[in-house]
């Protein structure tokens, strides 16, 4: 399983919604994304879309003044 | 169960709701959720080709604000809606009619066709409308 870098710090919603989805579409299934954000709604968007939609929400943290969000490509 | 597809018209060209209608034309879209966004009245001249931000949004405060602070540009988020989801966009052909443009006038790559209401209230009945 190979690991993605998103670095979506500074951009507001939806950006870092929008910039994983087109990173999901470079990415083979397994694989995983980590998307850096700084918009706090995008902590519990970015999960909800991705339970919508049927990949996997892998381990979330917080940072320093940023969230790290992991999701893996299920299909 | 899919979702039921999502109809909005935009008719303000405040930036404000020029702005969440791309936040949620594009969010919808992405979220496996048909939607088509018809544009209409004042709304059709934000569309214009070859403004840059400044020219093209104009609104209250938080427009400044959204600017000053680097939010998305809502055409862009339109086209993140078209090129990552299922997004269709009208623009009204009497709005068009109007100003005396066609779709050759608008922004590249956003428009679909030019459009009547009544085809577009028609498809509307199959989901939810959104108007702003």
């Amino acid at each position: 399983m190979s690991t993605t870098t998103i670095d979506a710090r500074g951009a507001y919603c939806p950006g870092p919604l929008l910039e994983l989805i087109a990173g999901l579409k470079l990415i083979e299934i397994g694989d995983e994304i980590e998307v850096l954000s700084s918009d706090q709604g995008s902590i519990k968007d970015i999960p909800e879309w991705v339970a919508k939609v049927g990949h996997e929400i892998g381990e979330s943290a917080e940072l320093d003044g940023y969230w790290s969000i992991r999701i893996i490509k299920a299909k | 169960m899919s979702a039921s597809p999502l109809f909005i018209v935009l008719a303000s060209p405040e930036h404000e709701k020029v702005q969440l209608a791309g936040m949620i034309a594009s969010v919808a879209a992405v979220s496996e959720r048909p939607t088509q966004l018809f544009v209409s009245m004042a709304a059709v001249a934000i569309f214009q080709k070859g403004l840059s931000a400044g020219e093209r949004y104009k609104g209250g405060a938080f427009s400044g604000l959204m600017l000053e602070k680097g939010a998305p540009d809502a055409m862009e988020l339109f086209a993140q809606g078209k090129m990552l989801g299922e997004l269709s966009i009208v623009a009204c052909s009497m709005a068009l009619d109007i100003q005396g443009w066609t779709l050759d006038d608008l922004v590249e790559d956003l428009f679909d066709e030019a459009g009547g209401l009544t085809k577009f209230l028609s498809d509307a009945e199959a989901g939810e409308l959104i108007v702003l």
